[in-house]
């Protein structure tokens, strides 16, 4: 009974210490920015969203937005901490900016504080901003939601939409370290005219920095099918014909509905050759030209379509290939499936020289409610 | 009044013995989750790490290797344990190196699962203040899990076992959450199979043989399982292939999330993995899941608690094994404070009780069997002769 | 003949009456010829007290004694003068109902029991006539324990009452039933229920050497039996079942249960009782089994809201709010973002207030009581939301915590389940999630140790016993129930052959009839009424 006694008293006495975190006494930032700055130091930016309750339950949203100037990420936090009230804390980090020059240099510098310690949120979605990450985030959106939903949105959109990769913090890692596998990251870039945010395609890298080449956001569809991903739609338009004055009969849009690619490694020698085959199930739905019902309308369309889709493809690697970006890893690939070969080749170096031919299969499944 | 109240009370003093849960046996399932609690705990964090640091990617190779490997010493512990059907470890000690010399060597091997406890103690002290209390001072991680020990070791075997049978369950959960992370896998990354070559496989094996260590409770426990000796050693078997099976699961789900670089820098690569993911309903599982593995931790600190105070209950002749219990738990937090959070202090340590690990697990089984087939045959010649 | 045959062969044994309290240990005090001596010791031995009542017969030579306040007036008339004005007796001695004893002691026994004795000067015998009045309230449905469907009678503070409520629905010679006298002063009747052949021999007498043991002057309600046999006093956990309803009574007795049932209170004890014959509720037998198991689920899901919710919710607020889902976090640090106090203070505020609210309830008159729930409850819990003393969350949590513990079927588990948020509350406070783990912990191995009566409380879950698990977490048709569980002791397992073959032969039958249908038309009618 004593001790049990003892037990509460010390429980009660001890409760609140050591590592007592008050949620309502932290400043939750839910979007970071990191930047070059002077000197190979980093400029941090971070919106601090401030919620003051009213008495009628309804509630008001001030954002603070503080750039500062550090040598490392964890020294700026240190910087902003000392400007803010309460203490700053990224565990509920939604949005990871990185800007385009800082990218550029490398990376990991600025992720390995959100790997090491254990409270970060590996979860948050990264991007690369064209341009300066502070300008993204400083940019006053017009709509009332918070920076880190538009971004968060945006992004989240695009995976929808094939156009990105549903990268966090934690999926790059396997990539950034592993030898012969690269990823991409989505781009946002300020559209100062429409006063808008606006993903603009992916930027490549290798190993840890980005190579400065970027697949469009036009191209980005085919470029995630290449990897066999898909959103919810993922909607190509192309050219079709050169018969109708009126250019929009010209075109057709189809959605694809299911995808199958197959990456075929074939070594030669001290190199090796690599076929990307990837077959496309449609549906049309868009064609203004009509009469779908005829098979040869089909068949044709099928052939055109095919080929148009293999020119993006092949225009595509040829990106990959001069950025020197191994997004399929079929190094890593080669490594595990032909591991005599990639002992003798040097894969950073091959990767950019080898054979890549995309050969990409369109069929027409579906063609709407009408003909 | 009084005189009826006291013929009652004799014949309740005779009904007692029947009801005492000290005396009854553990049943074959409940001794099939003790092993597997028992051996599943502090270091499953932290094997799949260890083992791709000597064989690579193809670790799980080294630990398929261990997981064949090892039925044979569980033969021979079986062996053993099958020539003295009733008698504890402890007392088969005795029998086989005589009064003194079979206490000094139940002393020896107390001494060893109370330096197994500390060991624990200090990787779950450690685990907790990397991961989620990185102020809270040591002691009283050490407090909260030596109290949890004290007081499920206290109520009896029978006790431990039903606990253990029960929450059993979180190793379900804990597979089901696995499970749900082999969406992110890439098989490629046990690709290719045999990279690291036959003696680096072997050398992990040797490593993974490590995380088998609490198989020892079977002999100590052996004579308290219901059952013919035929079906124990099965219940040792399936439970060695189930925790196996475990192992497996664990390395590969790592081994194919992780690239082979990266899992070298993660200590605890499941842990790491799960505070990537987010259901909808709630963030960060890898804080419930070291929450949940807390559970398996004081599992299988209580047995080794549970087998160090019956060392010392048999040695020095005790009537229950609270007291030694509670003395030897002071001693573990008294120790465990002492090495703390410091790293190479626990390295040390660490290495130490490892090495006597492989001594009192691998290599003394052995030479009791030895002792205990020449024992016979001089016995049988005398009785001869 | 058969008279005529036992009058020659002496077989002539008299019967006596039977007493169900061992004679031997009472005390003795012969009665005297003499009237007066006789009456003076009755009246010093009851101290004089004013409630006894002497009416002298005969022109003093014979007298009529009763305590005033535990008799029937028209009784006495009915069984004792009654006789006498229509001349079917002499004397008011010779009534045949009487029962009649040399000994002055038990002639007090029976005058507190609320018998009239008749005493005549020169005759030792002493006749006692049974006339006791008795106050009962009718066989109501206990208002704690209520059932929508299923009997509507519960037990009353009349201790024959409540045993015929249980022989009316066991109509079998099986159903035993064991007096003790427990009280040193108060005398309390105590009854042993149970069925022999299906309840453990050894746990009859393991209860029988408790009730042995007790020594205390006053047995006055059944928390007092139950704190003097349970078996480890020292846990928060009640290890008997307490109820005022005669079917769980019943119920428990037909799976091999003791009950323990005591004079003056309609509540039952039960014994052996497990942790889940606690989330059991009679309501679950009377409604189609999927509903059964969805309502036990929810009920043992209540559990750990009960006691981990507010805990839960501390140690995500004030260690690891990393947990909250995106979408939450800011509504949540909205809420609590200008609460002048941490959120342990904070729940046991929201806690505490919930108990006073509770507490003042029960007590108050029923309109009042609900005055104080609205007060309370909406008045008080918007309030101090509106002054942000407390923020929006935690009373969503602190009400919720209080909802699901008074989802246990059982007041006392509940009360239990109330008192167990507490530790959590702190070691949540101190550890996160860490300290509800071990808290966790503490609380499963304690009810792993713990037992009842010689059964694990935890059973059948620790130690796991499959079959048993029909009637715990989930409950299955009752047909499917037809073994007892063993967590009841019970030595003859069987309890339900197969009642449901007739399924089987309506199965082939119609299987016969499809080929014949045409025959009999009607086969097919008889499975539609069914």
């Amino acid at each position: 009974m004593k001790k049990g006694l003892m037990v509460i008293i010390s429980l009660v006495l001890l409760t609140g210490c050591w590592d007592e975190r008050q949620f309502k006494n932290v400043k939750l930032v839910l979007t970071m920015g990191f930047d070059k700055g002077e000197d190979g130091g980093i400029t941090e930016t971070v919106s601090i969203p401030t919620i003051k309750r009213s008495a009628e339950g309804g509630s008001e949203e001030k954002v603070q937005i503080i750039s500062t100037e550090a040598r490392t990420p964890l020294e700026a936090r240190n910087n902003t901490d000392l400007m803010v009230s309460e203490s700053f804390d990224p565990a509920k980090l939604r949005v990871l900016v990185i800007g385009e020059e800082l990218a550029k240099d490398n990376i990991y510098s600025v992720l390995d504080e959100f790997y090491r310690n254990p409270t970060n949120n590996l979860n948050a979605h990264i991007a690369i901003a064209r341009g300066s990450a502070s300008e993204v985030l400083t940019y006053q959106n017009t709509s009332d939601t918070r920076i880190s939903k538009y971004i968060s949105g945006l992004l989240q959109g695009a995976v929808a939409t094939t156009h990105a990769t549903g990268e966090n913090i934690q999926l790059i890692c396997a990539e950034l370290f592993e030898e012969g596998e690269d990823f991409s990251l989505p781009i946002i870039e300020v559209d100062e005219e429409k006063q808008l945010l606006r993903f603009g395609g992916m930027a490549l890298f290798h190993d840890d920095s980005y190579t400065g080449m970027d697949i469009t956001a036009n191209e980005s569809i085919v470029f995630m099918l290449l990897q066999g991903l898909k959103g919810k739609s993922a909607r190509l338009t192309h050219k079709v014909s050169d018969q109708h004055e009126n250019e929009r009969y010209n075109h057709v849009t189809t959605n694809v509905l299911k995808l199958k690619n197959d990456i075929d490694i074939k070594p030669e020698g001290d190199t090796v050759s690599v076929e990307v085959n990837l077959a496309l199930k449609v549906r049309v739905v868009e064609y203004p030209a009509d009469h779908l019902q005829e098979k040869k309308t089909i068949d044709e369309l099928n052939v055109t379509l095919s080929e148009e889709v293999t020119k993006d493809a092949e225009k595509i690697v040829a990106k990959m290939q001069e950025a020197n970006s191994d997004i399929w890893g079929i190094g890593r690939q080669v490594k595990a499936y032909h591991p005599e070969v990639y002992k003798k080749l040097k894969w950073s170096e091959t990767f950019p020289e080898i054979d890549i031919t995309p050969k990409v299969k369109v069929e027409i499944v579906q063609h709407g409610i009408i003909y | 009044m009084k005189p009826a109240s006291q013929s009652i009370n004799q014949t309740a003093e005779t009904i007692k013995p029947t009801n005492n849960t000290k005396e009854q046996k553990v049943s074959r399932r409940q001794f099939f989750y003790i092993l597997v609690q028992t051996q599943i705990g502090v270091g499953i964090l932290s094997l799949p790490n260890e083992l791709h640091a000597v064989s690579r990617q193809d670790g799980w190779i080294s630990l398929l290797v261990a997981g064949v490997v090892l039925p044979i010493v569980l033969l021979i512990l079986w062996l053993i344990a099958k020539r003295y059907e009733d008698l504890t470890f402890f007392q088969i000690n005795e029998k086989l190196f005589g009064k003194w010399g079979g206490r000094a060597f139940s002393l020896l091997y107390s001494c060893y699962f109370v330096s197994v406890g500390v060991l624990i103690v200090l990787l779950f002290g450690r685990m907790i203040s990397l991961w989620v209390l990185p102020n809270t001072p040591f002691w009283v991680m050490a407090v909260c899990i030596v109290t949890v020990g004290v007081y499920l070791t206290n109520g009896g075997l029978l006790v431990l076992a039903r606990f253990y049978t029960m929450v059993s369950l979180l190793l379900l959960l804990l597979i089901t959450l696995s499970f749900y992370s082999l969406q992110e896998a890439h098989w490629m990354y046990l690709l290719p199979i045999g990279e690291s070559g036959i003696t680096k496989i072997i050398l992990g094996a040797k490593e993974a043989l490590l995380s088998f260590f609490g198989f020892f409770v079977s002999i100590v426990i052996f004579s308290r399982v219901e059952g013919s000796v035929k079906e124990r050693f099965k219940t040792m078997l399936q439970a060695h292939f189930f925790v196996t099976f475990f192992y497996l699961l664990t390395l590969i789900i790592s081994y194919t999330f992780f690239s082979t670089k990266e899992i070298t820098f993660v200590p605890e690569p499941i842990l790491y993995m799960l505070k990537s993911f987010e259901l909808p309903f709630i963030a960060r599982i890898d804080l419930f899941f070291i929450s949940m593995w807390f559970v398996s931790v004081a599992t299988s600190f209580t047995t080794y608690l549970y087998m160090a105070g019956q060392g010392l209950k048999e040695v020095f002749r005790l009537k229950t094994a609270k007291r030694a219990n509670v003395f030897i738990s002071l001693i573990i937090v008294a120790s465990a404070s002492l090495i703390g959070y410091d790293m190479t202090k626990m390295e040390t340590f660490t290495k130490y009780v490892i090495q006597s690990g492989f001594i009192f697990t691998f290599y003394i089984p052995p030479f009791i069997l030895i002792v205990a087939l020449v024992r016979r045959r001089i016995q049988k010649e005398r009785d001869e002769g | 003949m058969g008279f005529i045959r036992r009058l020659l062969l002496g077989d002539h044994e008299k019967l006596q009456d039977r007493e169900f309290i061992n004679q031997n240990d009472e005390p003795e005090y012969p009665s005297s010829t003499k009237l007066a001596d006789n009456v003076n010791y009755l009246m010093h031995e009851f101290h004089n007290t004013n409630d006894l009542r002497i009416r002298i017969l005969n022109k003093g030579n014979a007298s009529l004694l009763y305590i005033e306040s535990l008799v029937d007036q028209g009784k006495i008339h009915e069984t004792i003068f009654r006789p006498l004005e229509f001349n079917e007796v002499d004397s008011i001695g010779e009534i045949p109902s009487a029962k009649h004893t040399l000994n002055l002691e038990e002639s007090i026994r029976g005058l507190l029991k609320g018998h009239a004795i008749y005493m005549e000067d020169g005759r030792k015998t002493i006749a006692q006539f049974a006339v006791t009045s008795s106050f009962n309230r009718s066989t109501e449905e206990p208002q704690n324990e209520k059932v929508v469907r299923g009997s509507h009678d519960g037990f009353i503070e009349n201790l024959m009452v409540n045993i015929n409520l249980i022989r009316r629905r066991i109509q079998n010679r099986d159903l035993t039933i064991k007096y003790y006298k427990l009280g040193k002063k108060t005398n309390t009747n105590v009854a042993l229920v149970f069925l022999d052949g299906v309840t453990d021999p050894e746990l009859i007498q393991e209860i029988e050497t408790r009730l042995n043991y007790i020594s205390s002057d006053m047995i006055h309600s059944p928390g007092y039996v139950e704190e003097f046999i349970e078996d480890n006093t020292k846990s928060p956990f009640p290890q008997m079942l307490n109820t005022e309803r005669p079917d769980r009574v019943v119920a428990a007795i037909m799976e091999g249960r003791v009950a323990i049932m005591t004079e003056g209170t309609p509540t039952t004890l039960i014994a052996p009782s497990t942790f889940f014959s606690f989330y059991q509720a009679s309501d679950d037998y009377n409604m189609r089994w999927f509903t059964g198991t969805f309502v036990r689920l929810i009920r043992l899901t209540s559990f750990v809201i009960a006691i981990g919710l507010p805990a839960f919710y501390i140690a995500v607020v004030s260690f690891h709010f990393e947990v909250i889902p995106d979408e939450l976090v800011i509504p949540v640090k909205q809420s609590i973002n200008e609460i002048a106090y941490p959120p342990l203070i904070e729940a046991l505020v929201m806690v505490v207030i919930i108990e006073l609210i509770r507490e003042a309830g029960i007590r108050l008159p029923q309109p009042i009581g609900q005055t104080i729930g609205i007060v309370g409850g909406l008045v008080i819990g918007d309030a101090v939301v509106r002054a942000g003393l407390v923020s929006n969350l935690m009373v969503i949590v602190v009400a919720l915590t209080a909802i699901a513990s008074f989802v246990v079927p059982s007041n006392e588990l509940s009360t239990t389940l109330r008192f167990l948020t507490f530790p959590l509350i702190f070691l949540a406070g101190t550890l996160g999630f860490i300290g509800i783990t071990f808290g966790f912990m503490m609380i499963l191995i304690h009810l792993t140790r713990l037992e009842s009566f010689g059964v694990p409380y935890l059973a059948p879950v620790a130690p796991l016993r499959f079959k048993d698990l029909k009637d715990t977490f989930i409950r299955v048709p009752i047909y499917m129930m037809n073994k007892r569980p063993r967590d009841s002791r019970a030595v003859q397992m069987e309890a339900i052959g197969p009642s449901r073959e007739w399924k089987q032969i309506e199965k082939s039958s119609q299987s016969d009839e499809a080929g014949k249908s045409i025959n009999q038309p009607d086969g097919g009618n008889n499975k539609t009424d069914k």
